[in-house]
């Protein structure tokens, strides 16, 4: 079967650097989200009397929700918003 | 609560080890002739997603989170495992953060190790020594917690000697390592890391049949343990220990050498992407699927974590309760191969601190050539040796083991937080400001943690980690600018 090559843009180092420094910040700003739902996900339904297989909301949320919204956020990250580039050096791209 | 050293607990164990040097021996065999030094210490940048991500979790999950963890979520309930999770941004984090940075600095400087990337964004040798050195001290003493934790647990499910552990699996772990290398290290990582998932399966498995199957189990938490149900926990879970679990194990852990230098090993971007993801969603199981367990195993042990020793032998007893007796063996294979993946990645990181940032340094800088041959002998030398020490340590295990893993990884994240993160993304850190930070940083944490002082009880980290930021900031504010050359390769315009 035929590999499907991804297109890499060719850049140049400085645009390599600036871009590696945007999903830096992509990243910084998914672990912000990640704390904001996890303080909601957890101590925020602490108060809320449901549950769900025996176990109240907060615990359910604040656990596999927790993991579930870190999961999609590697995805965009990782699928959505970096870039696939060269990196250089005799290895690259093997 | 021994199987009173049977045969049949072992022969899983004493295959697994088996199969950890037969990988070794080939990739050893694989790698003959080509660059040693980038072979031996990063794999020649070869590893893929995959592989990536398991090494990353494998080295990163340590046995503390098989047996330690657990017991405290058997003790804390369901707040354990709120706070545990906040390892999942473990893997995204430092891959996202440092994975490309650092593969585009490696291949731009030709570096091995973290330590040649710090020393050339600070043109300090002195900066690359006392890195090296302290990225041998505490990863010595993570060493030697990992060697005693899992020779402990060894002993307490098979019947068999603590030595005897030490020297089947904490021998074993440091012939492969001297052999292979990191390709085999992050090999054996892999094997290492699904071996982990699967004993976690197996684990629940055997506890909820035994329990009488989860509805039976979590009506029995729900009328008798009610505080485990809150977050809290009745305030055996302060806020305290949220708070500095978030640096400890979250958001510091990403300047740990052993993790960063994973991002010098990958061979391309679309490794790393998948990795990230992978990654998170390997470790996210493990600390749920685990810490949950160590939960439900109310429904066998009835009694307090008192009552079984301590919540350190809450998961050994768990394993010897519920699994029958020809599992057993397989079983502890999870929890003792989070020791064998830690004490790998971290002896082939500290052996790289010695090799490459400091002896082969000195030979280059002096003009002094060494022969592949010698090179290799005395790689493979120093990583036995590293690796002989902490074994000859382990015999006679130190006390408070679990408290010198956590101050070993608090120091780690002091001294190398700053300097990787201001150093890589800041233009105007500087030699000065990574010399006093990480100095500074170490010293005071090491000082506060021997005097027992907190602020706020909270663990040290926060000291050590705020005076860390400080003296960078005074340090890179009165300190000289790194040279322009240097800006140029690192902040290229």
């Amino acid at each position: 079967m035929a590999k499907i090559l991804k297109f890499k843009p060719k850049l140049t180092e400085s645009e390599k650097f600036s871009l590696v420094r945007s999903e830096a910040i992509y990243t910084g700003l998914a672990l912000a989200g990640l704390i904001i739902f996890w303080l909601i996900a957890g101590f925020g339904l602490s108060n809320v009397d449901v549950k769900i297989f025996h176990l109240p909301l907060w615990a359910i949320m604040g656990s596999i929700g927790v993991w579930l919204f870190a999961i999609f956020a590697s995805y965009i990250l990782s699928h959505k918003l970096f870039k696939d580039i060269d990196l250089g050096g005799d290895e690259n791209d093997k | 609560m021994t199987n009173e050293g049977s045969f049949a607990a072992l022969l899983p164990l004493v295959i697994f080890m088996a199969v950890m040097v037969g990988i070794s021996i080939f990739v050893r065999h694989q790698q003959a002739g080509k660059n040693f030094v980038g072979n031996y210490f990063i794999g020649n940048r070869e590893l893929g997603g995959f592989v990536l991500a398991m090494t990353t979790v494998a080295t990163y999950s340590s046995v503390s989170s098989f047996v330690g963890g657990p017991g405290m979520a058997f003790q804390i309930g369901f707040g354990w495992i709120y706070m545990a999770v906040v390892q999942v941004t473990a893997i995204f984090l430092v891959l996202g953060i440092f994975g490309k940075r650092v593969a585009l600095l490696a291949r731009k400087f030709n570096a091995v190790t973290v330590v040649d990337i710090i020393r050339a964004r600070f043109n300090s040798d002195l900066l690359a020594a006392i890195s090296a050195f302290v990225i041998v001290l505490f990863f010595c003493g993570t060493m030697t917690a990992q060697f005693v934790g899992g020779a402990k647990l060894f002993s307490a499910v098979t019947g068999y000697s603590y030595e005897t552990g030490l020297i089947l699996f904490g021998l074993v772990v440091v012939i492969y390592t001297s052999i292979g290398g990191f390709r085999a290290v992050a090999l054996t990582d892999t094997c290492c890391a699904l071996i982990m998932m699967v004993g976690i399966v197996l684990l629940l498995h055997y506890v909820l049949q035994a329990g009488g199957g989860y509805e039976q189990i979590m009506t029995s938490i729900e009328n008798n343990h009610p505080e485990m149900l809150e977050p809290f926990s009745f305030g055996n879970m302060p806020w305290t220990i949220y708070f500095t679990q978030w640096l400890l194990v979250g958001i510091c852990t990403i300047a740990l050498p052993q993790s960063v230098v994973r991002g010098i090993s990958y061979k391309n971007t679309q490794g790393l992407h998948s990795a990230m993801l992978i990654g998170t969603v390997v470790v996210g199981f493990m600390n749920i699927g685990i810490n949950f367990t160590g939960i439900l195993a109310h429904g066998v042990l009835t009694g307090s974590p008192a009552d079984y020793g301590g919540v350190d032998n809450i998961i050994p007893t768990t394993i010897v309760t519920v699994m029958p007796k020809e599992l057993v063996g397989l079983a502890i294979i999870g929890p003792l191969a989070a020791s064998i993946s830690t004490i790998s990645g971290l002896l082939i990181v500290a052996s790289s601190a010695i090799i490459k940032d400091v002896y082969l340094h000195y030979k280059e800088k002096n003009n002094q050539p060494v022969e592949s041959s010698k090179l290799r002998i005395l790689s493979m030398a120093t990583t036995a040796i590293i690796g002989g020490a902490v074994f000859f340590i382990a015999l006679t295990p130190p006390s408070l083991i679990w408290l010198i893993n956590m101050f070993a990884f608090g120091g780690l994240e002091t001294a190398f937080f700053w300097t990787l993160l201001l150093g890589l993304f800041w233009k105007k850190a500087n030699k000065t400001g990574a010399l006093f930070s990480m100095i500074g940083g170490t010293i005071i944490y090491c000082a506060t943690q021997a005097a027992g002082f907190k602020i706020l009880n909270l663990h040290q980290i926060t000291i050590g980690i705020t005076v860390s930021l400080i003296l960078f900031l005074i340090g890179s504010y009165f300190g000289k600018s790194s040279n322009e050359k240097t800006l140029e390769k690192f902040f290229p315009n």
